[in-house]
């Protein structure tokens, strides 16, 4: 039984000139600075056309063929601006690399991003470990830097939403129950 | 240890403290601030890059300053020593295929950055980069042009231009920097490797590209400047003893300019190099003997 083998890039959205929405972002510390929420309006779907668009511009129809078998994003929490995203495991670094080129949030948003892959993994256990690490670091530092108002909120955020994909989906822990796209 | 050894430096205060709290976010460690000369060389050569920053920079962050000279003629060749006092590291930006050729052989410059926006007027050659490269002169690829350009021939001439490279070095002394004018042109080490793998350099060469080759330059960059002749260089002296504290000084004093001199021109008189050498030798006993 031969099983179709993916990775799971783990990426994380920085804004370096705020996020458009807080005008006061000189008040918050300096961790917090470039870790603002995502606008809601950028949702899975537009996600997965923006990365879309941007692999069809670098690679063309030769990348979008490659990519697009199990191109998918598992979870998207903009309350935290972190996403995973699923794709082959032999042309991860297509995807990886429109990433790198995304410079803006797509069309009606049009926010300065700077999109950053934290992780590359091959389970998506791993995946979510490093989310949950990762949100965690980011309050306590945080913390460290100024007790603001608003971090309990974001970590419920985390854990529901990480609960709520557990459940969605079955998680590569044995890896017989893993995706039915096996053959 | 990351490197980003080109962040153009800026007068706007609050511009450049955003970059720079941005590259310690991304998880750099060493970043050079660039100053670019270009037409005709000033008088006044002292950087305008403070040595302390207005801002407060974070305390993992080592800044470095760094000088980019434009060369288009051989005119300005011989301010190279004189920066070298003033800047940590300096760059070379050939305008043509002359100061190329020229900035590859026997320029005292510790890196060669070139402008991959543009059609290079021959291909780039072997024998020509390869000298450099065997001489400890790394040359610089500059990524964030083709992620913020919007006009895509802009890109395809950049990414041609990259990816020639590589195949004319063989994938040897290149490192990677962003100038980025903005925060927004910067991306993370690990993305910048991931870039440079697709560009045909394979992973392991691009994280030396951002790790261990611009260590190389800024170290070699460092002895160049503060060692005898590159080679023995005093990490910690020990402390003096109180009685002999006012001799040593004055030597100290002595035979470091005398280094400096020495440094600024490498082909100093035979007679000069030998009474520097006795100098070296009874500085060192007197060190020594009193340590």
């Amino acid at each position: 039984m031969v099983r179709l083998k993916n990775r799971y890039l783990v990426v994380n959205y920085l804004y370096p000139n705020g996020n458009g929405q807080q005008t006061g972002k000189d008040s918050l510390p300096g961790a917090l600075t470039f870790h603002q929420p995502t606008p809601d309006e950028f949702h899975q779907g537009k996600l997965l056309r923006a990365i879309q668009e941007n692999v069809q511009e670098l690679f063309g129809e030769y990348g979008m063929g490659m990519v697009s078998t199990s191109l998918k994003i598992n979870y998207h929490s903009t309350a935290t601006s972190t996403s995973i995203i699923r794709c082959p495991q032999a042309h991860f670094e297509i995807v990886w690399a429109a990433l790198t080129f995304m410079t803006k949030l797509p069309k009606p948003i049009d926010v300065p991003v700077v999109v950053k892959a934290v992780r590359v993994s091959g389970t998506i256990r791993k995946a979510e470990e490093e989310v949950i690490r990762r949100a965690k670091e980011l309050i306590r530092r945080a913390r460290v830097g100024e007790a603001g108002p608003g971090d309990a909120e974001i970590l419920k955020d985390v854990a529901r939403q990480v609960a709520k994909s557990k459940d969605a989906e079955p998680m590569d822990v044995d890896e017989s129950g893993d995706e039915s796209e096996s053959d | 240890m990351f490197y980003d050894l080109n962040v153009p430096w800026t007068e706007n205060v609050r511009e450049l403290q955003r970059t720079v709290a941005f590259l310690d976010e991304l998880g750099y460690d060493v970043v050079a601030l660039t100053h670019t000369i270009s037409g005709k060389p000033p008088s006044d050569l002292t950087p305008p890059i403070p040595t302390t920053l207005p801002f407060p920079v974070p305390p993992k962050l080592r800044l470095l300053r760094r000088v980019t000279l434009h060369l288009t003629d051989t005119s300005t060749n011989h301010l190279i020593p004189q920066l070298q006092q003033h800047y940590d590291l300096i760059a070379a930006r050939p305008t043509s295929e002359r100061t190329l050729q020229q900035a590859c052989a026997n320029l005292d410059v510790d890196l060669i950055s070139l402008d991959l926006t543009q059609r290079p007027e021959k291909h780039f050659k072997f024998s020509m980069l390869g000298t450099a490269i065997a001489r400890g002169v790394k040359i610089e690829l500059c990524y964030s042009q083709a992620i913020l350009s919007t006009d895509p021939s802009a890109k395809r001439m950049m990414i041609s231009n990259i990816v020639q490279l590589i195949r004319v070095t063989r994938g040897r002394g290149i490192l990677f920097s962003s100038e980025a004018r903005s925060a927004l042109g910067l991306r993370a080490p690990s993305d910048v490797i991931n870039l440079s793998s697709v560009w045909g350099l394979g992973h392991e060469r691009g994280k030396d590209g951002v790790t261990k080759e611009p260590r190389g330059v800024v170290e070699f960059a460092r002895l160049k400047r503060e060692s005898y002749r590159g080679v023995v260089d005093v990490v910690y002296g020990g402390e003096k003893p109180e009685s002999k504290k006012q001799e040593t000084q004055g030597k100290g004093k002595n035979a470091q300019n005398k280094r400096k001199a020495e440094g600024s021109e490498e082909a100093a008189g035979k007679k000069e190099g030998k009474t520097s050498n006795r100098q070296m030798k009874k500085n060192k006993k007197a060190k020594t003997g009193g340590a």
